[in-house]
């Protein structure tokens, strides 16, 4: 949790967010190029949770704090599927949109679950 | 969440869920998500610490879930639960918003609706605006339409 993944994670989901927009001013609809990237994120994701239960027994975390943890962890693993299931059901910039707002969602649990983790 | 083809003609401007809704379902769907994670944690971990605050956070919680099922389906009863839960939520946010300004000790545990929800970025405080443009924007009309 203390190296480079969270951070790489963090920017790639917000770099995602930002393409997305570009779809969304241009009027292009998701293609492989965008699920593919969501693709990576979500494996950072997975690893991301991987190192955290790996390290959470070193960590001195409380139990509340150790259950919120993974809780965003575990969101941050379902976020972009869900919202990709919610997005390609319609065509339409809203519904592309969508995945600005899930890629959005993944950096701050990212931040959040950094905030929780004891440096 | 159910997978359905586009709307059919005449339904299109009654769809709550279609175009920016779909964004707007999204948000709140983000929302109900993590008010319903926050307030399972608060309420499993440390229920006694701060009944009030906790018990608030979980109503919210199901003020969320009940926006996104409004806004997410279609139909007359969805719409009605829509506009219950987004009315609710303005009168939540506006009323504890304002008790949290006036009396900070009031809660001692920060709810999603303290402080008209500065600390989510103003996001509960917008919401129930656009939860009620949307609902008005896609309301049912008579049939002498023009669009």
């Amino acid at each position: 949790m203390d190296g480079p993944l969270p951070l790489a994670l963090l920017a790639a989901s917000l770099v995602f967010a930002a393409v997305v927009l570009v779809y969304v001013a241009l009027g292009r609809t998701p293609d492989w190029g965008l699920l593919g990237f969501a693709g990576v994120i979500e494996a950072g994701a997975l690893v991301l949770l991987v190192v955290a239960a790996v390290q959470v027994g070193d960590a001195d975390l409380a139990g509340a704090a150790a259950i919120t943890l993974f809780g965003y962890l575990l969101a941050g693993l379902v976020l972009l599927p869900l919202g990709f299931a919610w997005s390609l059901a319609e065509r339409s910039r809203g519904a592309t949109a969508v995945l600005a707002v899930a890629g959005l969602t993944e950096a701050f649990v990212v931040v959040r679950a950094l905030q929780i983790w004891p440096s | 969440m159910s997978a359905t083809p586009g709307p059919t003609p005449g339904s299109t401007r009654t769809s709550t869920r279609s175009g920016a809704g779909r964004v707007l379902v999204a948000v709140y769907g983000v929302f109900a998500l993590a008010a319903t994670a926050r307030s399972l944690v608060q309420l499993l971990t440390k229920a006694d610490e701060a009944p009030l605050a906790y018990g608030l956070s979980a109503l919210a919680a199901l003020v969320y879930v009940a926006a996104t099922i409004g806004l997410a389906e279609v139909g007359p009863q969805p719409r009605r639960l829509a506009w219950a839960a987004v009315g609710f939520e303005l009168v939540g946010v506006l009323t504890v918003g304002t008790l949290t300004v006036l009396d900070p000790e009031l809660f001692p545990d920060a709810t999603v609706w303290s402080s008209y929800g500065a600390g989510y970025g103003w996001l509960p405080l917008v919401l129930p605006f656009a939860g009620i443009a949307w609902l008005v924007h896609t309301r049912p009309r008579s049939s002498a339409d023009s669009v």
